[in-house]
């Protein structure tokens, strides 16, 4: 168990610059979560902790020890890595006891750990097989064992989960989750799932082109993106974007909106002050499907509420939700409704746009304004 | 449609008929010089003499064997026979496949798994030494064992061919390592295991395989190689290959077929033998693992 303190790490391989300047603290017991596009250097930074890479320029600190200069062997931290990368040669027991050999630990003590390891992921049966004998959700089983037997410092998880087939896949998501519950350890775990991010993570860092672009909690991360890349890479479906103009309307700055040829006004939220000050400008505006609703009449008497009919163009029923396509300002809007109020493509149905979590970009920087 | 389909199989069974055909007749080709070959050497001289030199044997004596293996006189040497020259091969060929073996093995180990600045280049050059024609560097060679006091000694031999065929088993324990996933080592170093441990523990009990072809590229070139052994060596050290040359050559009147016959056999048996046992191990070695470890 221990803290971790990432330094304005740099990472380049030769003209290669990988990672631009991480800094990330995270306190003892957090499960962090790294998520990006592939290339954005979440795998790299991973082995920059490990030690498994050597970082160009910054400091890892973990548990107030400058570890940058260590071998990865002295950094005590244990890796489940996609591949599982389960010795081929050695059976179950001796993968997870491999470690713990190294270091030179009583055999008594060893049989210990590999059975008790061996009963909290259940795999006491399967102790004398060879890797090639075991299924795919065994192996990862297998693989995070091998990790929990050493009681490292840190756990790093490197997309665990994404060789598994999607039922599989939630269920050891859930026993992760549990585990870490149980065992109060450190973990970074890299996924490109973005619902495995939500449901696991205590917070996020969300990563593009080698910089960290938010570091959050799931639900800040959801609710208050830090610019659009993390805006759209959080969610599904994911956010909508819609060019539109901010304008005076009696008084107050609205945004102009035209949905089928008709042109109406949506309320800017209250705490969405610096869009007011753009008036005549235009913005994109940022709002999750589950914002654009059929009608709720219970709600109807919101200040941040409007009301529009527009045309269906295609609709994707999920069974708890019908996915609807409409167009607002000629482009594409995902809206999220009931699927007994869903109607059929070519129909014009009434929809509810909930103004209170809209968010505002820079048409061109794609920052938060 | 059922005549149809049954046309079809006759046709079938016709291409076969006539593939098989020429296959057994291009193998009988190929097997008729070894079966001359065993066989003569089972004749004695006066069958040869009297008979056909292509002829099956009217009478069966080892007495050609054993005059090869122990009785010949081959060239003005006091031993007889190509024994000598045959402990020879062997003093020069365990060693030299060992050793060669070994490097390689570690050195595309290195080349895999613990890259270095260069490395890439390191391998390029490298692997010009196995396209280097063996004759170009007779020259230089035999100035460097002569100045490391070598010429002429099974040692030299041995370094001569240690050399020129790291090229060759580094290239292949390079190219089989680098198809092993990289997170392996990774693993590895975290559980906090060192270079040579990561080494005997988990690569090199992955790569029987690749060893076997290894040990049997190896021995093959080098008990079979003729020029090293006949311009790095002494009368004291040379290898079968150039016992049974000169053994050939040294004729005392008439040309003794069956001795000369057995004796080629005698110095390509290793070879052969070999090929059958490694090559047990190395269908084995390719298929553990997948039903049963």
């Amino acid at each position: 168990m221990a803290n971790l303190y990432i330094d304005n790490v740099h990472k380049s391989f030769g003209e290669t610059h990988i990672l631009k300047g991480i800094d990330m603290d995270i306190a003892d017991g957090e499960f962090i979560i790294l998520v990006g596009p592939s290339g954005c250097g979440k795998s790299t930074l991973m082995n920059c902790i490990a030690g498994l890479e050597q970082v160009t320029t910054g400091r890892v600190i973990i548990d107030d020890e400058d570890v940058t200069q260590s071998m990865p062997k002295d950094r005590d931290i244990a890796m489940v890595f996609q591949s599982y990368a389960l010795y081929p040669n050695m059976n179950v027991w001796k993968n997870i006891a491999f470690g713990l050999e190294i270091r030179k630990l009583p055999k008594e003590e060893i049989e210990e750990t590999v059975g008790r390891v061996a009963d909290l992921l259940q795999i006491r049966d399967l102790l004398k097989r060879k890797p090639s004998q075991l299924s795919g959700g065994q192996r990862q089983r297998v693989a995070m064992g091998r990790a929990l037997a050493r009681d490292p410092k840190i756990f790093l998880f490197d997309e665990p989960l994404s060789n598994l087939d999607a039922k599989l896949r939630v269920e050891m998501r859930t026993e992760i989750k549990k585990l870490h519950q149980r065992l109060g350890t450190t973990i970074v775990y890299v996924t490109h799932d973005q619902i495995e991010a939500m449901t696991l993570a205590n917070r996020i860092a969300v990563m593009k082109e080698g910089h960290i672009q938010q570091f959050g909690t799931p639900q800040e991360v959801y609710d208050n993106p830090a610019n659009q890349f993390v805006a759209g890479f959080m969610g599904s479906p994911s956010m909508n974007f819609i060019r539109c103009q901010v304008v005076d309307h009696q008084g107050d700055a609205t945004i102009a909106m035209s949905v089928d040829g008709k042109d109406f006004h949506l309320p800017i939220p209250q705490q969405e002050k610096g869009v007011r000050e753009r008036v005549g400008q235009e913005v994109v505006l940022g709002i999750r499907p589950e914002q654009i609703t059929d009608v709720v009449p219970q709600q109807e008497q919101a200040s941040t509420l409007a009301n529009v009919d527009a045309e269906i163009i295609v609709t994707e029923p999920t069974g708890a939700d019908t996915l609807t396509l409409i167009r607002m300002n000629d482009q594409e809007v995902n809206c999220r409704v009931h699927p007994a109020r869903a109607g059929a493509p070519g129909d014009t149905m009434t929809f509810m746009i909930n103004m209170d979590k809209a968010v505002f970009f820079d048409l061109a920087s794609g920052d938060r304004i | 449609m059922t005549v149809k389909h049954s046309n079809r199989r006759y046709s079938e069974i016709t291409g076969r008929a006539v593939l098989y055909a020429i296959l057994i007749i291009v193998a009988i080709y190929y097997l008729i010089p070894l079966v001359i070959m065993i066989s003569t050497s089972f004749r004695d001289m006066n069958d040869i003499r009297f008979g056909h030199l292509i002829d099956l044997p009217s009478s069966f004596s080892f007495e050609a064997w054993r005059m090869a293996w122990s009785e010949v006189q081959i060239g003005a040497r006091r031993q007889l026979g190509l024994r000598p020259y045959f402990i020879n091969s062997l003093l020069i060929t365990i060693p030299a496949v060992t050793i060669s073996v070994i490097l390689g093995a570690v050195n595309g180990y290195v080349l895999s798994f613990w890259r270095f600045k260069g490395s890439n280049i390191f391998f390029a050059l490298l692997l010009f030494g196995c396209f280097l024609p063996f004759q170009a560097i007779l020259l230089p060679q035999a100035t460097v064992l002569g100045k490391i006091g070598l010429s002429g000694t099974i040692p030299g031999l041995v370094l001569t061919h240690v050399v020129y065929g790291v090229a060759f088993t580094t290239l292949f324990y390079r190219n089989y390592y680098v198809s092993l996933p990289g997170e392996l080592v990774k693993a590895a170093q975290l559980d906090g295991a060192g270079f040579w441990r990561i080494f005997w523990r988990i690569i090199l009990p992955l790569s029987t395989p690749i060893t076997v072809v290894a040990v049997i590229w190896q021995f093959t070139q080098i008990w079979n190689d003729f020029l090293f052994g006949v311009a790095f060596s002494s009368p004291q050290s040379q290898p079968v290959t150039v016992g049974l040359n000169n053994m050939v050559n040294s004729s005392t009147g008439e040309v003794r077929y069956n001795v000369d016959m057995a004796g080629a056999i005698i110095a390509a048996l290793p070879t052969l033998a070999v090929y059958v046992i490694a090559g047990k191990y190395f269908v084995r070695g390719l298929t553990a693992g997948s039903v049963k470890g």
